[in-house]
């Protein structure tokens, strides 16, 4: 008996708790489904209806390019709500960023930034823009990127202080040892660690900002959404057709460009992007397909 | 004496990279040129503060309705109606995720180069997930109820969409860092591709996948004060009807439960994925 269990396969592990976790999601799910307030028939009008709005937006007369200038400089606007509501965040949140972080500030004083910070967070660029900012700058986007502005200093306030906290404390040892003043360590011993991280996570809000804006302009605070409100609302769907083109490929151009500048601020020239072209050569089944 | 001094001097100073000044130069001009009046948004500090009564107002109307006090002054009486759009934005998150993150797996090992069965499926995926990716998740609902009309069924539609390429898009990348060992340990014994992907990958990034998950509806619960807006259902239909009645009172309390709901989501979410990853 024991010899038995002693060559035996080992016992399988328990998998109670995943089961029952697995469990709990699947009655969650069931009650939303079955709960929600759909009609199952328009439910399954849903792809027909999609193809059709397609088929007039793109097909039928195609996109109505007489739109183009109208939509690109909507575009444009949004671009710029973006730029300016990401500035706004980013100079903001790098000091902002040094108080909330445990190993510069104290603990208490990083305590209360975090939690200011993460009240900003947790209201959307939306309700930041119809209750505060429009009233402030009136309609149009000056209120919307200041409301971009707002919200990204929450988020890239809690990423700055947390990038500060995981530094080499090496160089701020140094920097106190040889004399220098509170300011000029951080000048000198914690800000060339984390700006090249900051600096992506800007970028990074960028591409962000730009998607967020696109609903600003619904509510009136400026950029590309009032068009494709507008349009769609109108059922003029060869004009959104053209806005809808402007958004993908001035969202796809600057989320490339900002993607290489990313990289190469982290990883440097011909960093890593050598690597991974070697690593996907070697790959086993790139290698399986190949054969 | 020259060596010495050699020695003892001071490094030369490395030539500085033109990349900062240049790259804070454009930044000036991008900047300058978005805020001014001609060629941007024409930023105006004057009109901030000429405004800022305005502000005031919106905060503390002066209205004597209950509805209606100001910002500062949420009208809890209003509570009871935000129960069921509240629980009807719960339903539209569960639901999006569940079919989001479901569609998002399989899509994920096609756009991995680890995993995709060959180039043409994995460039022609990445292209597809990057134009998904690119439109915005209000630009979805606004379509879906273009095509369907206004209810919480565009806004799971415009969710799902929006949730495939978030989830789509990280679990590509984790899958894209895993360790080649078992899967060279699975071909070694026998495996077949789909196999390979099912024993040697899905396991190395199912906690990650499950975090992604847990993040997506998180973003979500978010999402639908957004796509409430333009009528695909949940608390942002009712936030945006009171905004347009000026019910500061009742966008105020409004505002006061979805701060809730969201901090308390993110508060599990966030320690459920500390034990996962």
């Amino acid at each position: 008996m024991t010899a038995a269990t002693m060559t035996g396969r080992p016992i399988r592990p328990s998998h109670a708790k995943r089961d029952m976790a697995l469990l709990g999601v699947a009655l969650v799910v069931v009650w939303a489904a079955v709960t929600v307030s759909i009609d199952p028939l328009k439910a399954l009008e849903l792809p027909g209806g999609i193809g059709l709005v397609f088929y007039k937006m793109f097909l039928e007369e195609g996109p109505d390019w007489s739109y183009l200038p109208k939509a690109t400089s909507g575009m444009v606007e949004s671009l710029q709500m973006a730029w300016i509501g990401t500035a706004i965040g980013a100079l903001l949140s790098l000091p902002l960023g040094f108080f909330g972080a445990k190993n510069v500030s104290s603990g208490l004083a990083s305590n209360i930034m975090r939690q200011i910070l993460n009240a900003i967070r947790a209201f959307p660029e939306i309700i930041l823009a119809i209750a505060i900012m429009i009233p402030l700058a009136g309609l149009g986007p000056v209120a919307g990127a200041l409301a971009l502005g707002l919200h990204s200093v929450g988020t890239l306030g809690k990423l700055t202080a947390e990038v500060i906290e995981g530094i080499d404390p090496g160089p701020v040892e140094a920097a106190r040892a040889s004399g220098a003043r509170p300011i000029q360590i951080q000048r000198w011993g914690v800000l060339p660690q984390v700006l090249p991280e900051i600096v992506a996570f800007w970028l990074y809000r960028f591409e962000i900002n730009i998607r967020a804006g696109a609903v600003l302009g619904v509510v009136g605070a400026g950029g590309i959404g009032f068009s494709l409100q507008q349009t769609l609302a109108f059922h003029r769907y060869p004009l959104a057709g053209t806005a809808i083109i402007v958004v993908v490929v001035a969202t796809i151009v600057v989320d490339t460009a900002s993607g290489w500048v990313r990289r190469r601020i982290i990883e440097g020239a011909g960093g890593r992007s050598a690597v991974e072209s070697a690593e996907a050569m070697n790959s086993p089944l790139r290698a399986d397909s190949a054969g | 004496m020259t060596a010495g001094a050699a020695t003892a001097r001071r490094p030369t100073r490395p030539r500085r990279s033109p990349v900062v000044p240049l790259g804070i130069a454009i930044f000036l001009v991008i900047s300058w040129a978005s805020l001014s009046k001609d060629f941007g948004i024409g930023f105006d500090l004057g009109k901030l503060i000429t405004n800022w009564s305005n502000l005031v107002t919106v905060l503390v109307t002066g209205s004597d309705s209950p509805a209606r006090r100001g910002l500062l002054i949420p009208n809890f009486a209003f509570l009871d109606q935000t129960f069921e759009p509240m629980l009807e934005t719960f339903r539209m998150a569960v639901i999006a995720s569940v079919l989001g993150c479901g569609v998002a797996l399989p899509v994920a090992f096609v756009v991995s180069r680890v995993t995709s069965p060959n180039l043409a499926t994995l460039f022609g995926g990445r292209a597809v997930l990057s134009v998904v990716r690119a439109i915005p998740d209000i630009l979805y609902a606004l379509v879906f109820v273009a095509a369907v009309g206004i209810g919480p069924l565009p806004g799971i539609a415009a969710l799902v969409l929006f949730n495939v390429g978030v989830v789509a898009k990280l679990l590509s990348e984790t899958i894209d860092g895993v360790d080649v060992g078992p899967i060279e340990a699975a071909r070694a014994g026998g495996a077949n591709r789909t196999q390979t992907v099912r024993w040697a990958v899905l396991p190395q990034v199912l906690p990650n996948y499950v975090a992604y998950s847990l993040y997506t509806f998180e973003l979500n619960i978010r999402a639908s004060t957004v796509i409430g807006i333009v009528g695909a259902g949940g608390i942002g239909n009712l936030l945006f009807a009171q905004y347009q009645f000026f019910n500061w009172s009742n966008v105020s309390l409004i505002i006061i439960v979805l701060f809730v709901l969201v901090v308390a989501i993110e508060t599990i979410s966030i320690f459920l994925r500390r034990r996962l990853v």
